[in-house]
């Protein structure tokens, strides 16, 4: 066990006006990156790495964990003000956030937002501080067939948002699974679908996909159907009422059980390594939307929906570090750059951590605390920005936001093959959803099945092939038939709705 | 734009080393080309490495992420480039070496469309298990596997595969072959349990120091220098091993004083403090520049050693 003077004196450490500067300054850019379709927070991490070989490991490490959590609330302004998520995640946030924004209230929705986002990592936060160690030996325990089952299960819970349509929805989450399945395959590394261009080896890009589908494709419907280029993304509402501007504090509270439930989902998912942010915020979204008095309100603007994925993917972040610090195992990609600053300051993440770095890692506590403190007030001043800026024309917001898509992905993939990947995704996603199929689900099985059809075949390998072989698995097997349960029960309740 | 950074080069050069004026410099940017994405080890490597030659020399270069197909994606790309040196790309040998192998025809370059530049460092490939499994080396683990009718051992590149296929061909030992993504999961997997044993190249080492898990061998041609105890494979009579170095190339048809001038940049990079602190935290290693010469030789070397391993 650690001595409580290191703990104290890694706090004190981070409390410095130096380090409150740098953390200040990431979560603003994070922020401002985090808003911009197309480019987001891991990127700006990237970019940021370079520049902190020159200051000491902590105000560095501070001042990256800054910007991803700057980024986690960043990311769902566009989602919410122009229904553009750059990332699978803030597409949850979306489904209600840009519903309400457009009823006039813009700030409402973002506050809530910045509120529930705040919320959900700081559970996370208190949770990695805290029971960290235990949570990642439970973590270990969860191999390659748990992580299949729990993945299965995940699926059945966000089955339940395929909609109306229930053909449609499969065929949108084939269509998802179909394109995971580009690239070698994760056994034998043999190339599928490849069509010669070895840029596609590593399968197609997660961020030109999602850009191109999500945030592309609906610049792209704005600007078809947009009758005249003068007029503002949302209209302006001069006569609005201050409590639509605002959320006030009953509002927020009625989502507490809402944002507990998320903030746990993400806590759980983040603390195992692979599965993601964008699970969170589905499952978290769909458990509410399903234990709702009032499910058909959902996707119409209400408060609850934006605090489920907003607190949940927000609480991935803070667990993705549970067993990047206890283990030295990257959970996300922003997990997986922090390692790197680790690394270049010379401190090798992984089991010895706490005992050589103790200081260092409570140090980074601090950051993470004073990070969230200041997402709460830099939000509170840059949402203002924001409102303000969307009062612009549309034909002004549009035509910068497909801008940076294509900067962005040109940046995340190294070049034009990746545009092109986003433009082909973005035309197939307008065509899907024109149609009434769901770019979400397809977004969703496509993230989701690179790493379901890995854990499926390490599970094959494990079991032998042999379904029987599960009963040496009870944890899995346990998730397994609350899945099944989940399916039942939801086609259940669907058939007493219509009936 | 592009002329104001060739006018802060050339200021930058005239102000920095008057001795210089006899040696190459690029006429602008060098693009180092990485073939591996954002904040990976070949990511980091190069990326400081392109600050320190940045330093040293006062050249402008500038890192770009290439990543697709372990490498292949921006090889293919740096081959049609310019041969004046203002473009040089950074890989692993492996998952070149593999895929010339097994798709050589398909593939738009060989091992002579490019000109060797040099290398930063070899990865440190082991074989690990669990600190109180019942079994200290590749021979008793064979044993076990046999006694429980074959036990899971992790890999996450086609070499190791192939080297376990090999194990199992040549002693019975029924390996069951879980495929992984990285280092960090194998290491994961066998401190979870999952599996019986397991590839890694550096995760392990803190586990090692700690007494969580142990080592069987090493899969390298030579024991690790953190490791000097623990045998290799081929030591321990199995004919395998792997050497996946980290190197740097340029499109072929470089002039000598332009090859000259950027293998001497990249070295005197590659020995400063800065990268070697990088290869000794990243992956408890040392640095290992083989030069021009040798890089070239370690790649032909190499691509005979992966065709015998497929055979």
């Amino acid at each position: 066990m650690l001595d409580f003077s290191v703990i104290l004196a890694g706090f004190a450490d981070a409390f410095t006006p130096l380090n409150l500067m740098f953390v200040v300054f990431g979560v603003m850019l994070g922020q401002f990156v985090g808003a911009m379709p197309g480019i987001g927070p891991v990127m700006a991490m990237a970019i940021a790495i370079p520049f902190t070989f020159v200051i000491d490991p902590l105000p560095a490490i501070a001042f990256l964990v800054g910007i991803n959590k700057g980024g986690l609330v960043g990311g769902a302004v566009p989602a919410i003000l122009i229904n553009t998520p750059g990332t699978p995640d803030a597409a949850a946030t979306a489904m209600d956030g840009h519903p309400l924004a457009q009823q006039g209230k813009p700030e409402k929705a973002t506050k809530m937002a910045l509120y529930s986002s705040v919320t959900g990592d700081t559970f996370s936060d208190i949770v990695l501080v805290t029971i960290s160690a235990p949570l990642a030996l439970v973590a270990l325990k969860m191999g390659p067939v748990e992580i299949l089952a729990l993945m299965v299960f995940a699926f059945s819970v966000i089955a339940g948002l395929v909609g109306k349509s229930i053909s449609k929805g499969i065929i949108a989450a084939a269509l998802g699974m179909l394109a995971a399945t580009v690239g070698l395959d994760p056994e034998h590394a043999t190339p599928r679908y490849y069509f010669g261009y070895f840029e596609l080896f590593d399968g197609l890009s997660l961020a030109a996909v999602a850009i191109g589908m999500l945030a592309v494709a609906e610049i792209l419907r704005r600007f078809a159907s947009s009758k005249k280029g003068s007029a503002a993304a949302i209209p302006p509402q001069k006569d609005m009422a201050a409590a639509d501007r605002r959320v006030s504090f009953a509002e927020y509270w009625a989502c507490r059980f809402t944002m507990l439930r998320g903030a746990a989902i993400g806590t759980i998912l983040g603390a195992l390594p692979g599965v993601g942010s964008t699970a969170a915020a589905f499952m978290s979204y769909a458990a509410t939307k399903k234990s709702s008095k009032d499910p058909e309100s959902f996707g119409k603007g209400n408060l609850q929906g934006i605090a489920a994925a907003e607190s949940a993917n927000s609480a991935v972040m803070g667990a993705n570090l549970i067993p990047l610090l206890t283990l030295g195992i990257p959970g996300s990609v922003g997990a997986a750059l922090i390692i790197s600053a680790f690394v270049i300051h010379g401190i090798q993440p992984g089991p010895l951590l706490f005992e050589e770095q103790g200081r260092l890692v409570y140090g980074l506590f601090g950051a993470m605390i004073m990070a969230n403190i200041a997402n709460l007030f830099v939000g509170q001043l840059g949402l203002r920005l924001w409102s303000f800026v969307i009062r612009a024309p549309e034909s002004v917001i549009f035509s910068t936001a497909i801008l940076l898509c294509i900067a962005g992905v040109y940046l995340a993939t190294g070049g034009l093959f990746g545009v092109i990947i986003m433009l082909m995704a973005a035309a197939l996603g307008y065509v899907m959803t024109s149609f009434g199929f769901s770019p979400v689900i397809f977004i969703i099985a496509f993230f989701l099945g690179g790493r379901f059809e890995i854990a499926l075949s390490q599970s094959l390998v494990l079991l032998d092939g042999n379904v029987l072989a599960l009963i040496n698995y009870p944890i899995a097997l346990a998730l397994f038939a609350i899945a099944l349960i989940t399916m039942v029960w939801m086609i259940w309740t669907d058939r007493r709705k219509d009936a | 734009m592009k002329r104001f950074i060739a006018v802060a080069c050339a200021t930058l050069l005239s102000m920095a080393a008057p001795a210089m004026a006899d040696e190459w410099a690029p006429d602008g940017p060098i693009e180092l080309q990485i073939g591996f994405g954002a904040g990976g080890e070949t990511d980091t490597l190069g990326r400081v490495i392109a600050s320190t030659i940045e330093e040293q020399t006062g050249w402008s270069v500038v890192p770009q992420n290439k990543p697709g197909g372990g490498g292949i994606a921006m090889f293919t790309g740096l081959m049609n480039q310019d041969a004046d040196g203002s473009v040089i790309g950074m890989g692993v040998s492996m998952p070149v070496l593999i895929n010339l192998t097994l798709r050589g025809d398909q593939l738009p370059f060989d091992l002579d469309s490019f000109d060797y530049l040099g290398t930063v460092t070899r990865a440190q490939l082991a074989i690990i298990a669990q600190a109180d499994a019942p079994f200290d080396d590749i021979a008793s683990l064979v044993e076990y596997s046999k006694e429980q009718g074959g036990v899971p051992v992790a890999f996450d590149a086609k070499p190791q595969e192939l080297m376990l296929m090999a194990l199992n061909e040549q002693t019975g030992a029924g390996f069951k072959l879980v495929s992984t993504k990285s280092s960090a999961e194998m290491v994961q997997f066998v401190l979870g349990g999952q599996v019986d044993a397991a590839f890694n190249a550096g995760t392990h080492i803190q586990y090692l120091q700690k007494g969580d898990v142990k080592m069987l061998a090493s899969a390298n041609a030579d024991r690790h220098s953190y490791a000097p105890d623990v045998p290799t494979l081929q030591e321990q009579g199995y004919d395998l091993y792997t050497d996946p170095y980290f190197y740097f190339a340029a499109p072929q048809g470089l002039d000598d004083h332009a090859k000259a001038g950027l293998a001497k940049a990249l070295d005197d990079a590659i020995k400063s403090d800065n990268v070697q602190n990088v290869v000794r935290n990243a992956m408890q290693n040392s640095t290992n520049n083989l030069g021009p010469d040798g890089t070239k030789k370690m790649m032909e070397d190499g691509l005979k050693s992966v065709g015998d391993l497929f055979n």
